[in-house]
């Protein structure tokens, strides 16, 4: 109010500390308004906590906050929304068998004042709340249908309307929003992404925005200003136009820029080990034949509903198909169950990595062992020792942090989970086929170098991988061939041995 | 099977436009909106009319369908109040306890064979506060005490029937006021007071459902009950409220049956609990919550009303008709989840 230059947010010196661990070391930012502030980190860094300081789950040991120069703490998460600020979590907030008006009423259930559209006695005026959902979503500049149930919509309209409701709340306040968008990309398809960046430019225009990510072109295509995080501190901050991504990959991992050669591509590869032929389940991909050959890492990119999710889990014997064949190393298989799959030496990752991938409450050593059976394991008979010897091996070989096999696989950290989810398939003698599917979602920059060093070391033994990429540059770093997938069937495929396409070459094939 | 097939095509090419246009909204094609699997039970019910129709004429005349309006009434009572308790992921067991301990409380405090009492409408309004104080019973001890509804409500059901039983007595109190007595059955609009109420009830189910928070919050809190949380809904105190509402509902039942027998028997909701949890989950309501409606139940109620009345009007023999039933509950149920289960999906 006093002058034009106030910063919409500014923390000095915060500190937060959980035992006797800093999560948060004397760290200063600031946020002008209509501002876009990039906050990049690995895991552990301290963003979430961060995250949370401001949303007011959790209150600073010392330091000052400081919102729209006024020195504020904030004792509940409501706190956070009278102050103007708005958190779009990085999980879904929705209720997907609601309507999209009845979402956004709830999102603004928790803020004082008057709620409209739903009176007294708990009877509901719809017209009201459709109406009170346009205006909020047309803010915003969405069209997205206020009638609509959640779960019809796709994820970036989802997305939208998390956005909605999070400037919803902060506007209530009579402020200018402040806007935390955490990680709002993980599971969206390039071209979503797309969307969700000028929406962005547009979130600028009401207020400030706090744009977390892991991914660093993305942060540095939509932020004006980048901090770095790593272990509680403020490592760097950058302008976005005077930085390149290979020194924030630097300032984040503390580690030399990563290479960017694709190895893969110069592996010789060996006989065809994957081979499929006009493979189709209605509905959902047609006539799609290909080979994977001993050595090679084939990388499928496609947006939602590209068919290439439900392909790979026909091929592991996870979901049906209707017709078509596929062989492993010669031998054909005309219907696949997963007991077979993995007889025959497929694996697969299924992209639920916390739901399908592992045993939550089995230790590490547990989850190594689910799939195949290794030494101290006789059939129903199982030797703890003996398997913990052998799997200390495994654990050391993957680099799997701490190197407990006894600890609950739930405490790992994502990337930690992920070695071990892939260690399980990759420790079988001899492995032939691995279906990847996302196996980079949601891991910061450092431990998706690690599983992708994984990836390609099995690659290097002989297996043949299918690898569903999050994005193309995914695709086009680990990949010896990429396939292109849209409406269920093959739109392009690449040897990237003989010619590396252009990014817009692909996203061409998938829209 | 096509029926589905058809849908996820249609899905898919709405979510491929939607990309290439990007921004542009969605609207569902009037194809779309309709619900095939809500469907598929409804059609069930009219091949089996059909069917009956043509194997006994007496099936599709006016007696019949009045008997069948009365032997779905008190189910279709109870199903509404399951709906909801379904909708939001709990179950509700002890409805046959609430019927028999709100039956016999309305029989002993109306003009009966066993007391002098004589109260009248204050009798029906005591059977339903027994009811309600017995759904917001279960509803606490589910959420207060975080025991999961199934063992609540299979403990409030015996103690409904302790309740009735001692209420019971020694002697079968019967039903003396003339007025009560015949009520039930009674048409002064060319339909029983009875189907009338659960005609009543049923509309209001489905206001509740579309129009009020008790409903919509139901349904929230069987999409994700964490979730609903999160979103400031007070997850516990709705479930009470929901669990009272079914209380209230078997008290409603328990009335309407013991106004129909005439006296007040512990028995009064024998095999109502399995009928009306098959009814609803027949009519496409998922157990696991977040999905169906009151008006599924409603078609769920009528598909096994009618294959009873039609298996007996056949001339299938009483030995095999809770055979039968059952087979064409587990097909119902088969068919009815067929789209929902992947093969990864955990059933439990």
């Amino acid at each position: 109010m006093t002058v034009i230059t106030e910063n919409t947010l500014e923390l000095v010196d915060v500190t937060k500390t959980f035992g006797s661990m800093k999560a948060l070391d004397s760290v200063n930012i600031r946020v002008a308004p209509h501002e876009v502030v990039g906050l990049i980190g690995e895991n552990g860094a301290g963003k979430s906590t961060l995250l949370k300081l401001l949303a007011g789950v959790h209150q600073q040991n010392s330091g000052e906050l400081i919102i729209r120069g006024q020195k504020q703490r904030m004792k509940a998460p409501s706190d956070g929304a009278n102050l103007g600020i708005g958190v779009v979590h990085q999980e879904q907030s929705l209720i997907v068998n609601l309507t999209v008006a009845e979402n956004l009423h709830l999102g603004s259930a928790g803020t004082p004042g008057e709620k409209r559209g739903v009176n007294r006695l708990g009877l509901y005026n719809w017209a009201e709340l459709n109406r009170q959902a346009e205006t909020a979503l047309r803010r915003i500049g969405s069209s997205i249908d206020p009638t609509t149930i959640v779960e019809d919509l796709s994820f970036t309209d989802r997305q939208m309307v998390e956005i909605a409701k999070a400037v919803q709340v902060a506007e209530h306040s009579g402020a200018e929003p402040l806007l935390i968008l955490d990680e709002p990309t993980a599971i969206l398809e390039p071209q979503e992404t797309e969307i969700l960046e000028r929406e962005v430019a547009r979130l600028k225009q009401l207020g400030s925005v706090i744009f977390v990510s892991h991914r660093l072109q993305e942060v540095l295509r939509v932020s004006d200003r980048i901090y770095v995080l790593r272990h509680g501190r403020v490592v760097g901050e950058r302008n976005s136009k005077d930085v390149v991504e290979e020194e924030l990959f630097q300032l984040m991992t503390g580690r030399e820029s990563r290479q960017t050669a694709n190895e893969a591509v110069g592996r010789t590869l060996g006989r065809q080990v994957l081979s499929v032929q006009g493979l189709t389940r209605r509905g959902h991909f047609r006539d799609v034949s290909f080979s994977i050959r001993a050595g090679e890492v084939c990388a499928f990119v496609g947006a939602n509903g590209s068919g290439r999710d439900e392909l790979a889990r026909a091929l592991f014997g996870a979901e049906p198909f209707d017709s078509g064949t596929f062989s492993v190393d010669g031998r054909p298989a005309r219907s696949m169950r997963i007991r077979r799959a993995i007889r025959s030496a497929v694996a697969y990752l299924p992209s639920e990595r916390k739901t399908e991938g592992m045993v939550a409450g089995l230790s590490v050593s547990e989850n190594l062992t689910l799939a195949h059976p290794v030494d101290g394991q006789n059939g129903p008979i199982q030797l703890p020792g003996k398997r913990r010897a052998a799997m200390r091996r495994w654990i050391a070989k993957m680099d799997v942090r701490p190197a407990d096999p006894d600890i609950d696989i739930a405490r790992l950290s994502g990337g930690n989970q992920q070695k071990v989810v892939l260690g399980k398939w990759f420790l079988a003698k001899k492995l032939k086929v691995a279906i990847l599917d996302h196996p980079l979602r949601g891991l910061d920059p450092g431990a998706k170098e690690s599983v992708a060093q994984l990836i390609a070391e099995a690659a290097a033994a002989g297996c043949a991988i299918m690898l569903l990429a999050d994005t193309l540059e995914e695709a086009l770093g680990n990949g010896n061939s990429i396939i292109v997938m849209k409406d269920g069937t093959i739109t392009e495929r690449h040897n990237l041995a003989e010619r590396i396409p252009a990014l817009a070459e692909l996203v061409e094939g998938m829209v | 099977m096509s029926d589905t097939a058809h849908e996820t095509v249609v899905d898919q090419r709405l979510e491929a436009t939607h990309h290439c246009a990007h921004q542009v909204n969605a609207k569902p094609s009037p194809l779309h909106r309709i619900n095939w699997p809500t469907l598929g039970p409804l059609i069930a019910l009219v091949v089996i009319s059909i069917a009956f129709t043509f194997i006994n004429s007496s099936f599709a005349t006016w007696s019949n369908m009045r008997a069948i309006l009365d032997q779905a009434s008190i189910p279709l009572v109870l199903a509404m109040g399951a709906t909801l308790v379904i909708l939001m992921g709990s179950i509700d067991l002890s409805i046959q306890g609430v019927m028999a301990a709100s039956g016999l409380t309305f029989v002993l405090l109306s003009a009966n064979s066993v007391n002098g009492n004589e109260f009248g409408i204050g009798a029906i309004i005591a059977g339903l506060v027994v009811g309600v104080i017995f759904g917001a019973f279960s509803g606490i001890i589910h959420t207060k005490l975080r025991i999961p509804s199934f063992m609540a409500t299979l403990g409030v059901w015996y103690i409904g029937l302790g309740v009735a039983t001692v209420l019971f007595g020694d002697t079968v109190p019967e039903l003396e006021d003339a007025g009560l007595l015949s009520w039930a059955n009674a048409t002064p609009l060319g339909i029983a007071n009875g189907v009338l109420v659960a005609v009543a009830v049923v509309i209001i189910a489905v206001l509740i459902m579309r129009f009020s928070s008790l409903g919509r919050n139901a349904l929230a809190i069987g999409a994700d009950e964490n979730l609903a949380r999160l979103n400031s809904i007070p997850v516990n105190r709705y479930k009470i409220y929901v669990f009272t509402f079914a209380g209230l509902l078997s008290g409603v039942a328990g009335i309407l049956g013991t106004m129909r027998i005439g006296n007040g028997i512990v028995e009064v909701g024998s095999g109502q609990l399995f009928f009306t949890t098959a009814a609803v989950v027949v009519g496409g309501t998922l157990l696991s919550g977040g999905r169906g409606g009151p008006l599924r139940s409603v078609v769920g109620v009528f598909l096994l009303t009618v294959i009873n009345n039609g298996l007996i009007l056949s001339g299938a023999s009483p030995v095999y008709q809770q055979l039968i039933a059952g087979i064409v509950i587990v097909t119902a149920v088969v068919l009815a989840g067929l789209r929902q289960r992947s093969r990864l999906r955990i059933i439990k």
